[in-house]
């Protein structure tokens, strides 16, 4: 079952292409990242499935919407940068924004106060919004945005702005909203993605480049490495290693040699066994796995 | 039920930052200026130095009707000012500041939206108009002699629609630009300029809201609601709501953020 489906959304300012014919379903439950560098499209896709801007071209359906139902009842957004009112205090402005998602007095009031606990402004919640600080703001942002319990959450760079604490916080926060909706947020920040997504779709130019889970993406874009350290001089064994079968390179980095392969297992062997046998002073051993870093350079520069 | 809470929320913003207070005593004290001033005149005078040997001044024996019309175009100037000045950034400041995208995200409709801002306006106007006249009223009758309530209570409506049809000049202006400077510039000039049409053209648009306080003060005079003030009252209602249409439908065109 899907959630949301975007079919050939394009959207151009002036003229100007931002997002390019970009196509994508949701699953429902699920916790998709949208990463990309700065002027990627990112937040471009997040406001024109919010309804803040209409499509140049393409379709965006919800599952089960009627045609003429309105779209936002089923969306919480967060903007980058939330501005509230801050003459209100949070609790205020919580019940607000219930009360214009068609919330009962009562009900927007419930609603309030178990979010303003969840995201830990419980304190603070009689204070005006002019007060808070950048984490305070975010978190209010969070739940002012599932205040009407949206099917999907969007988030625009939710901990980019934040010191490590705020992020920290929103970040579990992100991992408990996620058993119940479906959450999409965009982030530059790979290791933020890492973490909490079970999808990616990464955008470059407008155009998403690659998309899939964290492991068919990893699986993908697999090329393990082994780093190899020595007590002594390493450069004496590189040219050892370049001779062994199953090595494609070997080079140098700071001491460490680097080396790349086909097939990680075989080298692997070959490597350990020419070790043992001309007893090599072997310091360190590490096969390391691509990070995302190193997949979305290659996924950005192809 | 969305109305109510978007039209509450103005009410609150409007009592939190001191509208409700500051926009009344402004209209107030400029209501009440002129009577005040007026009457005391020669006291006035007296206490500045006087005027030169042998020079003689008249003052004209003001009518009550004359002195609550002075009222009335000081509130056309320097209330007219400051209901611009006072809603430039009702729509405007909010898209500007960037707190319209959490509101509208939500399902808002447009109409509520805009109408709940309008009526939120207009109550403050009308409020601020009716205090205003009053205390002009307490002063003509303690000074010039007697109005009857019923005939402020007249020019308070008449009048009143005129003061509408600029908070809704401005509210139309704040739904296609978000600069609230820009937004009071426009409307003023708007204003300035639909008075200047009515006075070049004087003939063909008799009926023009520019022209509503000139019935108002035939109807202080004469103590009859002329067909002339009706139909102006009406052309100024009409004016309003295709102002208003436009505005709920330039926002319904617009795209929210950019």
């Amino acid at each position: 079952m899907t959630l949301l489906t975007v079919e050939n959304l394009s959207k151009s300012y002036d003229g100007k292409p931002a997002v390019k014919q970009v196509s994508f379903q949701f699953q429902p439950q699920k916790c998709v990242a949208l990463i990309g560098p700065n002027g990627a499209g990112k937040t471009t896709i997040l406001r024109t499935l919010s309804g803040l801007l209409k499509p140049t071209s393409g379709i965006v359906t919800f599952n089960n919407m009627n045609a003429n139902d309105d779209l936002r009842k089923h969306i919480g957004y967060l903007p980058q940068y939330p501005v509230f009112y801050p003459w209100m205090t949070g609790s205020e402005f919580l019940v607000y924004v219930g009360k214009l998602a068609h919330l009962s007095k009562e009900e927007a009031m419930a609603r309030s106060e178990e979010l303003l606990s969840l995201v830990g402004l419980t304190e603070a919640k009689n204070r005006r919004i002019g007060k808070y600080s950048g984490g305070m703001k975010q978190r209010l942002g969070i739940a002012q945005a599932i205040i009407h319990r949206p099917r999907l959450l969007m988030l625009d760079e939710p901990v980019s702005s934040l010191d490590p604490i705020g992020r920290r916080e929103v970040l579990t926060l992100m991992e408990e909203l996620k058993k119940e909706m479906t959450i999409l947020f965009s982030t530059h920040i790979l290791s933020d993605a890492d973490e909490v997504s079970d999808e990616l779709l990464l955008l470059h130019q407008g155009k998403i480049v690659e998309k899939g889970s964290m492991d068919e993406l990893r699986k993908k874009y697999q090329t393990a490495k082994i780093e190899l350290s020595f007590q002594d001089e390493s450069a004496t064994y590189q040219s050892k290693i370049n001779s062994l079968p199953s090595v494609v390179k070997c080079h140098m980095e700071r001491h460490t040699l680097h080396v790349a392969a086909n097939d990680i297992a075989a080298a692997r062997k070959e490597i350990l066994m020419a070790a043992s046998a001309d007893n090599w002073p072997l310091t360190s051993f590490t096969i390391n796995r691509t990070s995302l870093e190193d997949m979305f350079m290659k996924v950005v520069g192809n | 039920m969305q109305w109510i809470t978007l039209f509450q929320k103005e009410l609150l913003e409007n009592w939190r930052n001191y509208k409700w207070i500051w926009v009344p005593l402004a209209i107030v004290l400029i209501a009440s200026m002129d009577p005040i001033t007026s009457y005391y005149l020669p006291q006035i005078m007296e206490a500045v130095g006087g005027m030169p040997e042998g020079a003689s001044f008249e003052l004209p024996d003001f009518q009550p009707s004359d002195v609550v019309m002075m009222s009335i175009s000081q509130i056309s100037s320097l209330g007219v000012l400051i209901i611009v000045l006072m809603s430039m950034g009702t729509i405007a400041g909010e898209r500007k500041s960037g707190v319209s995208e959490l509101i509208l995200v939500k399902p808002v409709s447009y109409n509520n939206y805009i109408t709940a801002k309008w009526a939120g306006l207009l109550v403050l106007v009308w409020a601020s108009l009716f205090l205003g006249m009053l205390s002009s009223w307490y002063y003509v009758n303690i000074l010039f002699g007697v109005l009857s309530f019923i005939s402020i209570l007249k020019v308070v409506f008449f009048y009143g629609l005129w003061l509408s049809l600029v908070a809704t000049v401005s509210i139309f202006y704040n739904t296609l630009f978000k600069t609230p400077g820009l937004v009071a510039f426009l409307s003023i000039a708007t204003i300035m300029l639909s008075s200047l049409i009515t006075k070049i053209f004087g003939q063909r648009f008799e009926w023009s809201p520019n022209n509503i306080s000139i019935y108002i003060k035939e109807m202080l005079v004469t103590g009859s609601v002329s067909a002339d003030l009706l139909a102006t009252a009406l052309i100024t209602i009409g004016i309003i709501a295709v102002l208003l249409i436009g505005s709920i439908f330039t926002y319904k065109t617009k795209e929210l953020a950019n």
